[in-house]
Order: structure tokens, then C-alpha cells, then sequence
């Protein structure tokens, strides 16, 4: 089975335990496995706020730094952060001479970090940093997947979330039309489900406003749960930790404020890939989500014959 | 003049001389954020698109003007550059290519270059920093506080 360089970053290692889980299983679904690379650290979940902050892009080129020494090519990610945050420093490590010689000074002096440590060559973003949902629409190919559903979601109308960063910058991350992204939908489409399109599908969530100013953030949450409810959304669809917690838990307060807002099951798109696939609802860390995502799984087909099996 | 009369529109007046629109604070937010804030021609498309405009003081596009302007106080007390919360959507819609987020980055760093941190972990209430995904907790740190 192929084997992909696989990094989870902290959220997946912990409180977005089933994101990493469900990414794993969709995989092995898909005929390839995630594996964890052997050693690494936070990548500092956002770059710096300044080209002088080059300190900040040090953890994240000496995770890549020990990807290409383990002889991958590729590193695959899950969380949209990470993605970011990796995919913009190797493009300020490949394209910028001063950073590029500014962190590898600070990597030279790298010692006694065991498996990360041996200061090796410059690092001069050899690295490919792609996201699962890259991975799996160009290398493994969404029109493979029809064939390797066993429980088609046919029926459900799922709405596919982008927030921000997985698409933006578009200069530097070039994953999908940053305005009109079909990434999402298109995977939804693949497993039988029907992608529904709402205007807030790459508005933001608030990200880390969550913590600092965390009503600013639930105002943006309830434009956006209520958009795709309007548009006939069954469940709302995303990939980041961050989207997932911010839309997922503020549905309580939500309501509270306003008895007639409906909640809407906010899923992870390895969730709905993993079921589409065979795996049961068991699998898939239900139990993490704040806001009950029965009326989804109400919906589900069981799939005949892979229970069995398993 | 007083600085509190009120100009066109009910905006206040601002004094403007050579010394503070060709200032060192233009050059530091070109050398910081990269960006050429001179380039922004007030179309306003950063302001109508964020998606957090309704949370600002002053808009986006508003905050582009004044540093251009060179008026450094006014921009490092606004409340806007703490409620940006880095989405990139005005960097993507930007007609003339400014990454206006690293514009908003710069001035992040040069409030905080006062010694004024917006937010650090002490902020954080503890049910919240033992249940938010680590993006969140981290992000929110590098964003706001030294």
C-alpha cells in the first residue's frame, strides 16, 4: 500500500482526535496509508506578522527540513493551519533568498533535537506540502472514489464549508479558485451526496477571534449555519479544526439568544468520506460534537454486506 | 484648529505635513508588511468584503487611507486591527494585488512595538483553553501579543 508523509499537527493529535482518525480510515479506504512522520513540532499554526519575524518560520521549515531527509517528496496535512502555515513557509523558504538563508542560519545551530536535529543542507523548500483533499483529487483522482463507496449518501444535501485558510492567499496556495471553490462539493459529489452551494461558503468563521473576542465570532457562525440551512443544507461540511469547533459550539448559544435559529450537524468532509466508504458511525468521534448530528445520520444508508465483513 | 472640529461629512479634520506623510512610519509599514500602501486607490472593496466590517471603527479601506496619510495615532488606536482576524478576504479581492492583511499585520506589530500586547494567554478563559483546537490558542497569541 502506498505509504504518504503524513503530518496531524497538535488539534489532531487531541482535541480534534476524530478529524485524524476519519482521515486515517478514508484513506485506507482509498487504497493508501497516512503515516505520521517520526518526529515533529507545532508549526506555529499562523506565519509571522512580519518578514522580521523569521523566528516564527524556524519550527515549520524544520519539520520540512526532516521530511525531505527522510527521503519523502511529499507531506500531506489535514488541518487547514497547518496547511497554511507549512505551504506559505516553504513558498518564503523556495522564493525569498534573505528568509531562506536567515532560518537555515538559525537551523544550522540545531542540536540535540534527536530525530529532528542533524543540522543537514540548507532547506530550500524541497518539499511538496499538499492537503489531504489535494491528495486525494490529484493523486489519487475523485472519479476513483464512485467505485470504492459501499454506503452512497445519496439524498443527503450536505453544504460544503471552506472558511479561509485552506484557499487564501491564492498567489501562494493554489488549491482552488479562492472565490469559487468546487474542492468540497466536488468530493461530496463523489460519494453520492448532493453539494449544496450557499453565498457564506468561503466567508470566515472568526478563526481565532473565538478566544479573544468570541461574540464577534458567533455573529459571523450564525450568518453562515443560517445560510446554508436557507439553501437546504442537512449538514454543513468542513476540514479545519478551528471552523469545526467555532461553527459546532456556538450553536448553543445561539439558540439561546434566539429560540427559532435551527442547528444544523457540522461534520468533518474524512467524516463523510469515511462512511461513504464502509466505516460506521461508531468510528467517527460523534461524541466530540457539541450540536447533535442525529438529523445526518438519521439520513444515512447502512451499507449492505461491508458490516459484515468488518 | 482644533483636531475635534468637525470637517465634511462630520469626519475630523487632520493636520497634514510633509514630516508625517512622508514619515517614518510609511516606511515601516512598507519594510514590514512588504506592500506598496501607496498603490490603494480607495475602491473600497476590502471594506465590502470583510466579512467583519460591521465589528470596525474605522474600515479597511479607511485604515489604507490614514496610513498613507501617515497618521500613526490614529491607526495604532483603532480598534480594527484587533478585530481583523487574518481571513485574507480583501487580500484576494484587492484590484490592485496589496496584500492588505500583511498591511494589517504591520500595524499589528507596530502597536506592539509600543509595548501595548492586545491579547496573551492570561486572557483566555480556562473551560475555553482546555476545549478550543491549539490553532485557535496559538494563532490568537501570534497574532496579538509579542
Amino acid at each position: 500500500m502506498e505509504k504518504v508523509a503524513y503530518y496531524p499537527g497538535c488539534a489532531l493529535k487531541e482535541r480534534s482526535a476524530h478529524l485524524d482518525r476519519s482521515a486515517r480510515d478514508s484513506a485506507l479506504g482509498l487504497g493508501f496509508e497516512l503515516r505520521e512522520i517520526d518526529a515533529w513540532t507545532c508549526c506555529g499554526a499562523v506565519p509571522p506578522v512580519s518578514r522580521e519575524r523569521v523566528m516564527n518560520l524556524v519550527a515549520p521549515t524544520r519539520i520540512l527540513r526532516s521530511v525531505r531527509d527522510s527521503g519523502a517528496d511529499m507531506l500531506v496535512t489535514v488541518c487547514d493551519f497547518c496547511y497554511n502555515t507549512l505551504k506559505r513557509t516553504n513558498h518564503a523558504v523556495r522564493t525569498d533568498e534573505v528568509i531562506r538563508r536567515r532560518v537555515n542560519a538559525f537551523l544550522a545551530e540545531d542540536r540535540s533535537l534527536g530525530d529532528m536535529g542533524a543540522a543537514g543542507a540548507d532547506y530550500s523548500g524541497e518539499v511538496r506540502v499538499l492537503h489531504l483533499l489535494e491528495y486525494v483529487r490529484d493523486v489519487v483522482g475523485f472519479a476513483s472514489i464512485p467505485a470504492r463507496v459501499v454506503r452512497p449518501l445519496d439524498g443527503i444535501r450536505l453544504a460544503a464549508y471552506y472558511g479561509c485558510v485552506m484557499l487564501r492567499p491564492a498567489k501562494e496556495i493554489l488549491l482552488d479558485d479562492p472565490e469559487n471553490p468546487t474542492l468540497i462539493d466536488d468530493l461530496l459529489t463523489a460519494t453520492g451526496a448532493s453539494a449544496v452551494r450557499f453565498p457564506y461558503r468561503t466567508e470566515c468563521c472568526g478563526s481565532y477571534l473565538s478566544v479573544s473576542n468570541p461574540e464577534a465570532s458567533a455573529r459571523l457562525c450564525r450568518r453562515i449555519l443560517a445560510s446554508a440551512r436557507e439553501n437546504g443544507a442537512d449538514a454543513l461540511v468542513v476540514s479545519c479544526p478551528l471552523c469545526f469547533y467555532n461553527l459546532d459550539s456556538a450553536q448553543a448559544a445561539i439558540r439561546e439568544a434566539d429560540p427559532g435559529f435551527r442547528p444544523l450537524p457540522v461534520l468533518y468532509f474524512t467524516q463523510v468520506l469515511s462512511l461513504a466508504l464502509g466505516n460506521g458511525p461508531e468510528s467517527q468521534g460523534f461524541e466530540r460534537h457539541a450540536t447533535d448530528p442525529a438529523p445526518f445520520l438519521e439520513k444515512l444508508p447502512s451499507a449492505p454486506g461491508k458490516e459484515a465483513s468488518r | 484648529m482644533s483636531p475635534n472640529d468637525a470637517g465634511p461629512g462630520g469626519n475630523p479634520r487632520m493636520r497634514l505635513d510633509r514630516e508625517k506623510v512622508r514619515g517614518a512610519f510609511g516606511l515601516r509599514l512598507v519594510e514590514l508588511s512588504g506592500q506598496q500602501v501607496s498603490a490603494c486607490y480607495q475602491c473600497g472593496n476590502c471594506s465590502s468584503g470583510c466579512p467583519l466590517s460591521q465589528e470596525m471603527d474605522i474600515l479597511p479601506s479607511r485604515i489604507m487611507r490614514l496610513a498613507q496619510l501617515g497618521q500613526e495615532d490614529q491607526v495604532l488606536r483603532s480598534g480594527t486591527i484587533w478585530i481583523c482576524a487574518s481571513c485574507f478576504q480583501c487580500t484576494v479581492r484587492c484590484p490592485k494585488g496589496i496584500d492588505i492583511l500583511a498591511v494589517m499585520d504591520a500595524l499589528r506589530q507596530c502597536a506592539m512595538e509600543k509595548g501595548a500586547d492586545h491579547f496573551g494567554p492570561d486572557g483566555i478563559p480556562g473551560d475555553l483553553a482546555a476545549r478550543i483546537p491549539q490553532p485557535g490558542l496559538v494563532g490568537v497569541c501570534r497574532k496579538f501579543s509579542t
